[in-house]
């Protein structure tokens, strides 16, 4: 890999993650985000008043300003987020955050994402806000899962692949999420018969296909890695992130050119050229699963499987720990851990490479989070152990 | 609602019953979404083309949930991306006629017609494609 370190060298030293059913938060949103972030404090072993910098992404509705009553806050040097309504941005806050540290700005710097519906709307409308116009509403399209049904129908029909794989990746995350006392699914694995005769959501997806929407909060704190070390938990170091997207795609009204993939494919190229890593070199996926095909896709265009052979690769028996060979969303992912706008699958990057995941992958030391799949831009980043 | 404001030539096309869709003046591309420059050759002169509605399908869905859609659209429905050849390939959405007994499949021919659904209580011309006659199109 290569030895030049990312932002001069940056760790994830603490997480949090508050969740609760959707409508069920104990408290407001930026109620539940103070105890995120404290908790995340609390796990590095740092004081929250030591924060100097927050970073979120898809439209988060907290300032960090505000923050700073409840947290003890001394000194506020970076507050910023990631454009774009959608999950691409939840790995991009990561470099984000890393720059920041890594070019003085800021030293302790927390990225973070809440969302409590009864304060901020429901999240699918909230990231349609972005895209809809008069031409997209009078095709009937109004929701994420619309516009992702049309990616994964032409990815499907177009490639000849069946779209029964999609089940593959479903019961993964079940099987994980229910051998996870933090998630929803805890203790139950997906009935393959209710998934099978789900109700039609959007063709191809029925409801199964689709990642829920929970409340709560999540917060990961970055410092430098020479801070890091001697912190209370083992760091977890940022090896590299890519963000965006390139000519031919983007907010296009449906004339993307690569119109079959998730959008990762210039992303991870440069994830892949930055890091000198390849995919095999990664030992567990934690994929934003949206919905099932664009996770298949995000696969697809990491380049862990081909449109060619995607029906080898996706199979259960390779999805899951500790036996498969490539352990994707330990934590049940979106579909079954739950869902604070994806956030989860960025904590559980952190604690699957500390050993602590509900479904340790042995010896992972490298791990993937590959973010908000089919939105206008996207974002990945490869976490990797300090011994790597 | 209607974009960023570039795209007002295509809506004003729609209230005369025209399709018409942007080409760069100086170096032919086509846009779509429109755009105030030519980001191809740098060019700030765009012209609007009346353009035929008749293209393939690209993708499609037929959505079955309710997530608020137009009223004129009764679910099930099935919306479509389609390819517009005359256009430079440029894709155009809309839904496929509920009187089709035809299973929607990429590929397949089709040709638009205006339809008026309604949003919020205000009219929103959009695209109802139906099956075209393909024998029809290869003879041309």
């Amino acid at each position: 890999m290569s030895t030049q370190k990312f932002c001069g060298g940056v760790s994830a030293v603490g997480v949090g993650l508050r969740q609760y059913k959707r409508g069920e938060a104990p408290m407001p949103e930026q109620g539940v985000l103070v105890q995120a972030i404290v908790d995340a404090c609390e796990d590095a072993g740092i004081n929250p008043a030591d924060v100097d910098g927050f970073v979120s992404y898809g439209d988060d509705k907290n300032e960090p300003v505000r923050l700073m009553s409840d947290l003890g806050t001394k000194n506020l040097c970076i507050n910023t987020q990631v454009w774009g309504g959608g999950g691409g941005g939840i790995a991009a806050a990561f470099g984000l955050a890393a720059a920041a540290i890594g070019s003085g700005q800021a030293r302790t710097v927390v990225v973070f994402r809440a969302l409590v519906q009864d304060n901020s709307g429901r999240m699918s409308a909230a990231v349609m806000r972005h895209h809809l116009n008069d031409h997209i509403i009078g095709a009937g399209l109004i929701a994420p899962a619309q516009i992702c049904a049309l990616r994964a129908q032409r990815m499907f029909e177009y490639h000849g692949i069946s779209n029964a794989i999609t089940e593959e990746l479903v019961r993964a995350s079940y099987y994980h999420g229910s051998r996870n006392p933090e998630a929803t699914s805890y203790g139950k694995e997906l009935d393959i018969d209710a998934y099978r005769n789900g109700r039609w959501i959007a063709e191809p997806f029925r409801l199964f296909d689709c990642s829920r929407e929970n409340d709560g909060a999540g917060a990961i704190v970055l410092v430098a890695d020479d801070v890091a070390k001697d912190l209370r938990k083992p760091p977890v170091r940022l090896l590299g992130v890519a963000n965006g997207c390139e000519k031919g795609w983007g907010d296009l009204l449906e004339n993307d050119t690569h119109y079959d993939s998730a959008g990762f494919r210039p992303v991870a190229k440069r994830l892949w050229e930055q890091t000198g890593l390849t995919p095999s070199d990664v030992d567990v996926v934690q994929l934003y699963e949206n919905f099932s095909a664009q996770g298949i896709a995000s696969l697809i265009d990491h380049g862990f499987c081909s449109y060619d052979n995607v029906e080898e690769f996706v199979r259960f028996e390779n999805l899951i720990a500790p036996s498969g060979a490539l352990p994707v969303n330990t934590s049940g992912g979106n579909f079954a851990q739950g869902f604070i706008h994806g956030f989860g699958t960025a904590v559980e990057s952190v604690r699957v490479l500390r050993g602590e995941s509900a479904n340790p992958v042995a010896d992972a030391r490298v791990c993937l989070l590959a973010g908000g799949p089919g939105a206008p831009t996207v974002s990945s980043a490869l976490f990797g152990r300090a011994d790597l | 609602m209607k974009g960023l404001g570039a795209d007002a030539p295509y809506w004003q096309a729609l209230q005369q019953g025209q399709l018409k869709l942007q080409q760069c003046s100086d170096c032919s591309q086509w846009h779509w979404p429109a755009v105030w420059r030519c980001g191809e050759c740098g060019s700030w002169e765009q012209q609007w083309r009346e353009v035929t509605p008749r293209g393939r399908i690209y993708s499609w869905t037929r959505s079955h949930y309710d997530f608020g859609a137009p009223k004129g659209l009764p679910l099930p429905y099935v919306s479509v991306v389609v390819e517009l050849a005359e256009a430079g390939n440029l894709r155009l959405l809309g839904h496929l006629a509920a009187n089709s007994d035809k299973q929607p499949a990429i590929g397949m021919a089709v040709e638009g017609e205006l339809f008026h659904c309604e949003v919020d209580g205000e009219s929103i011309p959009a695209w109802r494609w139906q099956p075209g006659n393909t024998t029809t199109e290869a003879a041309q």
